[in-house]
């Protein structure tokens, strides 16, 4: 179960290393906040017209997770050590879907879900070294058998369009890092962060990327 | 489906939706392969009736989710559409036991699997090649080159690596086309080879040395020197570089083209496997020595495609260039060549197990009557029972790029001790001339041509089990190298020039 996996200290879990202090990269920061916007956004909307839509069905989980979309990121990097880039490409499919099914919502309900189903994907397919599926459903808080039918669920929902060209992953950076600015949100600049650090977002990770 | 208007019908088929047809739109009429990953059966679309092959995956793995080759070979085929390229038609799923009584597509949708829906093919190259009493003609080894060629060459635009360009991986139909399949170690490419890629892709022996020597940087050129392979061996009548491990395939080669050193290939000296596997002394090129019964056009664009240093070895586009294609006796058309029984491995082996019972059991009775010798069955050779197709890899799940190399798994996955050496003529053209004298020096004519290592490739480290298989069920095999990169142009790298050698290519205009 999702609420299961709390923000503090996780179950054990085994890893290879311990994990890390460092802070989580920027990217996380980034898009826990624009999924948050997006998910408050849709609440409202699906209040409105009473519905989440049918799409996205297989993410739901029967309530809300308690741990925060930020904080969910970060247990995924500390413990799957996936590369940033999976974040963004994660959030591409997110997006990819959203556009595709104008009519599912991505709410609290199904974001947690969704989240780390779409970076494991990422990671399988831009990580030469990453975690298999029951790796990822502990740390995501979900069942095996259930990861697997998300997995195959949103495959088939993007149409197996898995890969993001070098272009569009840049131009989703500068969208994510833009999303930043625009609401006046400090957060990124709160580490000590330039501002001209906070734009090469994209030339960071796309060291990354092939 | 868009409504059709009162009183008409709407003819027009939409294009499914991709997962949302059942596997039940087709009949299986028969298991045409079977690996450790999956099977592959010959089915009909009840439809249309049209003959397909579907390959299922497989997911009884709960803990890696799905193959991640699956996933891969699926995104890099729908985006790749060229007659000479496999064509992935659908994917289809099959509701399993799990399905509720409306068939609704609940959660349990994909229980029963998942299927990829190919064109159907008839044979796959090394089967055909390896057809007793089968000889190439010239014409038809350069129709069946000048294909591989354009269909790589495609990839290439479209920035894709095949990166397990091996016979088994070409498959021929009855129309004499040629297909590059079993796309479960593509993958998409920069073009600035920036990317930090796993050089444990391709077949041992149809792999290239800068793999070889660790490169993780590389390009279109690996694809090449397979082709390279391909091509001589098809000249050859055998693999010429039979390898049966890294080391050992890495001295094959400098035998064969000569050990690497900074004047002919620039920086070789700083792979990181340099140092272990440099030839202990210089060795001289020996291309043209070895094949010197080759045709002079034949053995000069081989001669450009076994070339050490990737970044001076030639291209696909330059190669459908080559003197070769255009002097004759010039390639046929498809069409004209001879259409062969179909058969496939799978349902061969069985026959050839068969037979050689048989044969056994009429040698014990040999033995004991001798005066019985007439009842022996036919040899092995006996035309129709030989067909390789398809072989199904059984490689090692999920290996990570650090995996070490592992042992080649023995000598052949194609035959599986399927005797070589038939009597009959051989199969490929004396040489690629009409020379003739090579394979009769080795005493082609009366031994068989065959070589004892067998023919399937060794395989090789890597993610890459013993593959093949031209449908190529496998997600065993895959590497995880990133995936991202060019996601492909095409129409990129058109050839700027206008000479009428380039409505050839087709796909290209």
């Amino acid at each position: 179960m999702l609420t299961a996996a709390g923000d503090d200290e996780p179950d054990p879990i085994v890893g290879p290393e311990l994990p890390t202090e460092a802070t989580p990269p920027r990217v996380l920061t980034i898009i826990s906040h624009v999924m948050e916007k997006l998910v408050a956004r849709n609440e409202w909307l699906a209040k409105q017209i009473k519905g989440f839509g049918k799409s996205l069905e297989a993410f739901y989980g029967v309530r809300a997770p308690s741990i925060s979309i930020a904080k969910y990121l970060e247990r995924i990097y500390k413990y799957t050590k996936c590369s940033p880039a999976c974040f963004v490409v994660g959030y591409v499919y997110i997006d990819r879907l959203a556009h595709k099914y104008p009519g599912s919502l991505v709410v609290s309900l199904n974001v947690h879900r969704l989240l780390v189903t779409c970076v494991m994907i990422a990671s399988k397919m831009l990580d030469d070294v990453h975690y298999n599926n029951e790796f990822y459903a502990r740390v995501g808080g979900v069942s095996n058998a259930d990861l697997n039918k998300m997995e195959l669920e949103l495959l088939f929902l993007l149409d197996f369009r898995v890969t993001v060209s070098y272009r569009a992953f840049e131009s989703y950076c500068f969208h994510l890092e833009k999303e930043m600015l625009k609401n006046g949100d400090v957060s990124s600049l709160k580490n000590n962060q330039p501002m001209q650090e906070s734009l090469s977002l994209a030339s960071t990770l796309s060291s990354l990327y092939v | 489906m868009a409504a059709a208007a009162f009183g008409q019908l709407n003819l027009e088929e939409p294009t499914p939706v991709w997962g949302s047809r059942s596997v039940d739109c087709f009949e299986k009429l028969e298991q045409i392969g079977e690996g450790t990953y999956g099977q592959v059966y010959m089915a009909k679309e009840i439809k249309t009736g049209e003959i397909v092959a579907l390959k299922k995956i497989r997911m009884d793995n709960e803990r890696e989710g799905f193959p991640i080759t699956a996933i891969r070979e699926i995104k890099i085929l729908k985006k790749l559409h060229h007659e000479n390229v496999i064509q992935l038609r659908e994917i289809v799923t099959s509701p399993g036991r799990d399905r509720d009584d409306q068939g609704r597509p609940d959660n349990n949708k994909y229980k029963g699997g998942i299927y990829m829906v190919f064109e159907y093919m008839d044979h796959d190259l090394t089967g055909l090649a390896d057809r007793p009493g089968l000889r190439f003609t010239v014409p038809q080894i350069k129709c069946y080159m000048k294909q591989l060629l354009t269909g790589l060459h495609y990839c290439h635009v479209n920035q894709v690596l095949h990166r397990d360009i091996k016979g088994s991986n070409l498959l021929i139909d009855n129309e004499g086309n040629l297909k590059l399949a079993d796309f479960g170690l593509a993958r998409s490419y920069s073009n600035d080879h920036t990317g930090n890629l796993t050089n444990r892709v391709i077949t041992l022996w149809y792999r290239p040395p800068e793999l070889l020597l660790g490169a993780t940087k590389y390009g279109p050129a690996i694809d090449m020197w397979s082709v390279g392979c391909i091509f001589a061996e098809l000249l050859h009548a055998k693999p010429i570089l039979p390898g049966k491990n890294e080391h050992e395939q890495l001295n094959k080669i400098f035998e064969l083209c000569g050990s690497p050193d900074e004047n002919i290939w620039p920086g070789v000296s700083k792979m990181p496997w340099y140092n272990n596997f440099k030839p202990a002394r210089p060795l001289k090129r020996r291309v043209r020595e070895f094949f010197r019964h080759f045709d002079r056009h034949a053995l000069e664009l081989l001669e450009k495609m076994l070339v050490l240093d990737p970044s001076q070895r030639i291209s696909a586009k330059d190669a459908l260039d080559a003197e070769y294609f255009w002097t004759d006796p010039l390639p046929c058309d498809p069409k004209s060549l001879p259409t062969y029984e179909s058969s496939h491995e799978f349902q061969t082996k069985k026959k050839r197990q068969q037979q050689r019972q048989n044969e056994e059991a009429a040698k014990r009775q040999k033995l004991q009557h001798p005066q019985q010798q007439h009842s022996r069955l036919p040899p092995l050779q006996h035309s129709g029972q030989s067909h390789a197709a398809p072989h199904w890899p059984a490689g090692p799940n999920h290996p990570t790029n650090n995996a070490p190399p592992q042992v080649p798994a023995g000598p052949s996955h194609h035959f599986y001790g399927k005797p070589r050496g038939p009597p009959g003529p051989n199969r490929y053209p004396p040489s690629g001339n009409q020379s003739g004298g090579y394979n009769q020096s080795r005493g082609g004519y009366s031994s068989g041509s065959y070589p004892q290592q067998g023919r399937g490739a060794p395989y090789v480290a890597g993610p890459r089990g013993p593959s093949g298989g031209a449908y190529g069920v496998g997600p065993p095999n895959y590497t995880q190298g990133g995936q991202y990169g060019g996601s492909g142009g095409s129409g990129r790298g058109q050839n700027p020039m206008g000479s009428s050698r380039n409505q050839q290519y087709g796909w290209q205009q």
